[in-house]
């Protein structure tokens, strides 16, 4: 498809839009970002961003918005959910299902609600953040959920409010060469915490595009778990955003396991002094998937502290990238930061792609960063088999041992780490080469 | 040799610490400066040898009659001011026998002396290496990496034993050692002790103190010496404890 | 230009009458600009080989199509390649007559460095051939490596004496159209060195040690071609510690190595051009590729390098390792201070079984310096077995000076094993205190804890190298800590 060809469906749907009852300044924000995303058109290998990235998948169809909301049995969302959440956000292709939602009651000053729900009655709470799409505006798949998006989640908290209760969102698509233009915001204010768990899932070949901003105020802590359990034949692009004020603290902890396309970008800046940020994820990837994970972590006020820890496993013909950058500016003096990423390569035409990268500009900083890739432990291997324990379970049993390592950095929530560990051994279920 | 007069100091920006000291070392005394945590002893040590990090608000430090605190940190050491860490530095990749060296001619230089050859260089090594145990290995290494608590205290007795200064400052040499650990360091500072040599031992215990015998006790407390006396007083604090003296422990 | 094919068989002195070059040739240089008669000028000058001016021509015509690299994390001016001279730069109007005439600041570094006083004039400017016999020096050990078969001499005499060695193996690792500095270098490089070891025979003495001060005249676009026959070993030795006064702006420099089976080659280069000045101004752009090919089994390459000088360095020797149980290695250090931009590191492709790759980078920071390692370890899919540890450590000296590691991994074989480190510290206020208390000054406490942090690579270079790149470290860190 040449690149004219690959955009103009996109602003066909955008053109054919329903015209809803929205703001000015938000149609106005759409349009522009439409044009924008036209004027970008999608990114090639020559960007040093996507030089990795496969998007044939993405340009060989074109994935508008669904035009009509599909039918979901509550039995079908059942095996995915999360059955220590206290309140539950599900949408379908991109769309509120409020019959198979649970919020449940919420404390004072939780606003939990779709994004569309949230506009129609408290658009303050969505103003700032969608005037800032501009910021994120040269990558031109957030400009183009920025002109296309229908719905999404809001989870804001007032200050020193603390939410007990796990909030669970749960992303399905299911509609053919349709998209999911998500947009999603999480706010917490000074001295307030919460812990979230989004759930992508679904059937078919559908594209997710989801974009998510987070601002965690001083003082307040987010933990902040995404399951990515697309569908074999699904595109996942999922970009976060997230702001840090002083002493805040962010945990980000990505289980990727789906997609034929799958690409989780954190693109994390510490706005305060002495905040923290942990960023965890383990990627297993087999068949013809194509996995990434890219951080940028931008250290801008001093004494805060990165702790980033990725592993991949890569089998078949599989292809595991990540692309890591850890920066310093000048005076952000005190900074800690350490980055890890861990690689398996199992398959024989599979493939590892890392980059970590370090650039600084302060002197008094503690940062580091390490990569590795090989295979699986042969004495391990070895000993499993001496043991009586066959090849191929041994082999199983050391990937999820690999990928449990990481899973242990979620403290203090062992139902979150006995749901993952759930969907690991799901996946192993299906073997590994 | 040293007269402390009324000394005040603070850490940069920070509270005072030392509220008016008043000391006098002269040649061929060991001295033990004794006193509860937090009364100012590793301050002492720090402002005394040129530690950055802390200002002198009051007072005056004469070392041989000159002014102390107007000389910087290597200055101080080439004209002979020794200080044993607490806590020895490491410095990965510098072989510690070449430091040793480059330190030595530094020394050297400053007392009109001509740098040592090779040759002597290790002879004098292995004397010394030999009264402190240390192992020859060890040097090949780089300074204080990889060393145990005890060698890294060790390797300070053996560098004061080569540098030969005049004024020796011990900040807590003793703790974390061992009892062979101790007498070995013991050993090594009594060899040091001189007519034309003073030695200040920095320290919260009485043990040291067993080894080697100090002229003079004095207590630290609230940044000020608060008693003063001969070894007997070591002994009288190991009874009543620092309580007296402002030591909650 | 075409119908000129024929006219290149002539002797090529007329192909200069043929282009209106006459009374330029009398004066030994082409007049500015860069077009196709620019490279026959300059290789007709040199009574090259039709096959070398095609070559040439080539190599200059894939140039024109490229474009002017860009670098994230270099602030470069643009070089304006039309307005440069091409052939034995000019005359220089302010050569020095005596040692008098040079910069006092420059002298003193030499004497700090320890340089014999005979060649601080040759490495000033001044004409020195008399005050130094490098000449008969040459020839001397020209016979003994004549005598066990080794050739090693300038790449002009390579071309005329050796021509099947240089036709066989000249941009057989960096091909013309490599990259826009190689392609440059391809179309009008000047001369260079050439050395060739006969199968089974081990060099006996560092190749141009004692060619230093010849070699550093070999100017802007030099290409060195060093091949390493079944089971040779050689250890060659570029540059000089000493900054080198010199005019030009851009250096661009080719070098291949090829080791062929159980061929063993140690290439180590200690860089100090001209860094420009405290404020920035001037300065050399040293932009160079390096490059090794294993090409049979057990074959090895290393490159060692300290970096000192320049004002924007951007080198990344590599090692192609194509033989099975190839080993490349690069050993690294670079400091930049004041306003020097250094981008360097290395690649590693491993395409043989069972090859080895190790990388020590160690950058040092200080001023307002910008530092970056950038490395890229591929392990195609038929490197069975193949392994890579590499460490880069960054040491920052102050807070105005950056440090930036962008290491690519790409691995396509599961047996592989590639793992990668990466520091970034600054010196402690403890270590320097803990010097200063031994009677070190904070000079040399510095630049005692820097050779400290360099070791490993230090370490790799030839003894007599190693102290006098230990030197040029602390030289290269005046006045970075106050």
């Amino acid at each position: 498809m040449s690149a004219l060809a690959e955009i103009q469906p996109y602003v066909e749907a955008f053109k054919a839009r329903p015209n809803a009852a929205e703001p000015a300044w938000l149609k106005q924000r759409r349009e522009s970002a439409m044009q924008r995303f036209a004027e970008l058109g999608f990114p090639t290998r020559k960007q040093e961003a996507w030089r990795f990235t496969d998007l044939q998948p993405l340009q060989r169809a074109a994935f508008p918005p669904p035009s009509s909301v599909s039918r979901v049995a509550a039995a079908d969302v059942a095996p995915w959910l999360y059955g220590a959440a206290a309140h539950r956000i599900v949408l379908v292709d991109g769309v509120f299902a409020p019959e198979l939602s649970a919020i449940g009651a919420l404390p004072k000053g939780v606003w939990l609600a779709a994004t569309a729900e949230t506009l129609r009655t408290r658009p303050e709470l969505l103003d700032a953040v969608l005037r800032e799409t501009d910021a994120l505006g040269a990558q031109p798949f957030i400009a183009l959920n920025a002109a296309l998006f229908a719905d999404g989640f809001v989870l804001a908290l007032e200050p020193s409010v603390v939410l007990g209760g796990t909030v669970e969102i749960v992303h399905l698509g299911r509609a053919a060469k349709r998209s999911s233009q998500l947009r999603n915001l999480i706010a917490l204010a000074a001295g307030s915490r919460a812990t979230l768990i989004e759930t992508y899932v679904g059937e078919g070949d559908y594209w997710t595009n989801a974009v998510g901003v987070i601002a965690v105020g001083a003082g307040a802590a987010l933990r902040h778990v995404r399951l990515q359990n697309e569908s074999a034949t699904a595109i996942h692009l999922g970009h976060q955003r997230v702001e840090l004020d002083r002493d805040a603290r962010y945990e980000n902890f990505t289980l990727s396991l789906g997609g034929r396309l799958a690409r989780t970008d954190i693109h994390l800046k510490f706005d305060g002094e002495g905040a923290a940020c942990g960023l965890f994820g383990a990627t297993l990837l087999r068949g013809e998937q194509e996995g990434t994970i890219a951080t940028v972590v931008d250290h801008a006020a001093p004494r805060c502290v990165t702790r980033e820890y990725y592993k991949s496993v890569a089998a078949d013909r599989a292809h595991g990238v990540f692309l890591g950058t850890i920066g310093v500016r000048p005076h952000a003096q005190k900074t800690d930061a350490n980055q890890l990423s861990k690689n398996l390569l199992l398959g024989a035409r599979a493939a590892i792609d890392a980059k970590p990268e370090l650039e600084i500009l302060a002197d008094d900083v503690k940062c580091s960063h390490g990569a590795t890739v090989g295979d699986l432990d042969e004495t391990a291997l070895f000993y499993l088999e001496s043991r009586g324990i066959p090849a191929a379970e041994a082999r199983r049993m050391l990937v999820e041992a690999f990928a449990a390592e990481v899973i242990e950095r979620i403290e203090d929530d062992a139902a979150m780490r006995a749901h993952l560990g759930h969907h690991v051994a799901r996946w192993l279920a299906g073997g590994v080469a | 040799m040293l007269e402390i007069k009324n000394l005040h100091a603070r850490i940069s920006e920070g509270r005072e610490i030392l509220k008016g000291v008043d000391l006098t070392v002269k040649p061929g005394e060991v001295h033990a400066i004794m006193g509860p945590n937090g009364s100012g002893k590793s301050t002492l040590a720090g402002v005394l040898s040129g530690k950055p990090g802390y200002e002198v608000t009051e007072g005056q430090v004469l070392f041989q009659g000159r002014d102390l605190l107007a000389m910087a940190a290597d200055e101080r050491a080439r004209d002979g001011v020794f200080l044993a860490f607490q806590y020895p530095v490491e410095i990965p990749g510098v072989n510690n026998m070449y430091f040793l060296r480059a330190a030595l001619n530094a020394v050297r230089k400053q007392r009109g002396e001509s740098d040592m050859d090779a040759g002597q260089f290790l002879k004098a090594v292995r004397a010394k290496l030999k009264l402190l145990e240390i192992g020859e290995d060890l040097l090949q290494r780089g300074v204080n990496v990889g060393f145990s608590g005890g060698e890294k205290k060790r390797n300070e007795i053996f560098q004061m034993a080569m540098l030969e200064p005049k004024l020796a400052i011990l900040d807590e040499t003793d703790s974390g050692l061992d009892i062979d650990a101790l007498q070995m360091v013991s050993r090594g500072i009594n060899a040091l002790r001189g007519p034309k040599r003073a030695i200040v031992m920095i320290t919260h215990y009485q043990r040291l103190l067993n080894y080697v015998v100090p002229d003079r006790v004095h207590v630290l407390s609230g940044g000020r010496i608060a008693k003063s006396g001969g070894k007997e007083l070591a002994l009288e604090l190991e009874q009543t404890g620092y309580g007296a003296y402002g030591d909650a422990a | 230009m075409t119908d000129t094919a024929a006219a290149h068989n002539l002797a090529p002195l007329r192909e200069g009458y043929k282009y209106g070059f006459v009374s330029d040739i009398e004066s030994e240089s082409a007049p500015p600009g860069l077009n196709d008669d620019t490279i026959r000028f300059i290789s007709a000058k040199k009574q090259e080989p039709q096959w070398l001016l095609d070559w040439r021509l080539q190599a200059f015509h894939q140039w024109q199509k490229m474009d002017s690299p860009h670098w994230a994390k270099l602030r470069i001016a643009p070089i304006d390649y039309q307005a440069a001279t091409y052939y034995s730069a000019p005359k220089r109007q302010n050569t020095p007559k005596s040692l008098d005439e040079v910069d006092p600041e420059l002298l003193k570094t030499y004497e700090k460095l320890g340089i014999p006083l005979n060649e601080r004039a040759a490495l000033a400017g001044v004409a020195v051939d008399a005050v130094f016999d490098s000449v008969s020096v040459a020839t001397t050990f020209k016979k003994t490596l004549g005598e066990l078969g080794i050739i090693f001499c300038s790449f002009g005499e390579a071309v005329r004496e050796h021509p099947d060695l240089v036709r066989k193996y000249l941009g057989s690792v960096v091909p013309q159209g490599d990259n826009f500095f190689a392609a440059l270098n391809s179309a009008v490089f000047s001369d260079g060195s050439f050395a060739y070891i006969p199968a089974g025979v081990r060099c006996p003495m560092e190749l141009s040690t004692y060619f230093r001060i010849n070699a550093a005249k070999s100017g802007q676009f030099e290409r060195t071609l060093l091949v390493a026959d079944k089971g040779a070993y050689v250890s060659y030795l570029e540059g000089c510690t000493a900054p080198q006064r010199d005019e030009n702006q851009l250096h661009a420099a080719v070098v291949e190595l090829v080791a062929l089976e159980g061929a063993e080659i140690k290439y180590s280069t200690v860089q100090n051009w001209y860094p420009g000045d405290a404020e920035g101004k001037g300065g050399i752009y040293n932009f160079v590729t390096k490059r090794g090919a294993c090409r049979g089994a057990r074959a090895k390459i290393s490159w060692t390098q300290v970096e000192t000088g320049s004002a924007i360095t951007w080198k990344y020797p590599s090692c192609i390792l194509e033989g099975d149980d190839s080993v490349g290695e690069f050993y690294s250090v670079a400091i930049t201070n004041n306003f020097q931009q250094a981008d360097t590191g290395t690649k590693m492709i491993h395409l043989g079984r069972n090859t080895r790759s190790t990388i020590i980078s160690k950058g040092i920071s200080a001023g307002k310096g910008q530092n970056t390692y950038r490395g890229l370890v591929r392990i195609q899919p038929k490197a069975a077995n193949a392994r890579n540890y590499t460490q880069c450590d960054s040491l920052l000296i102050g807070d105005k000076c950056g440090a930036h590691t962008v290491p690519y991994i790409a691995a396509r074989n599961p047996t592989a094993r590639v793992e990668h480190e990466a520091t970034t510290s600054k010196i402690s206020d403890e270590q320097m205190f803990y010097c200063q208390q031994r009677g070190l000054s904070k000079e040399d406490a510095l630049s005692l804890i820097v050779n400290g942090f360099c070791k490993e690579v230090l370490k790799e270079l030839p003894m007599e190298f190693a102290v006098e790149a230990q030197k040029l470290l602390a030289v290269s860190l005046e006045g970075s800590v106050g």
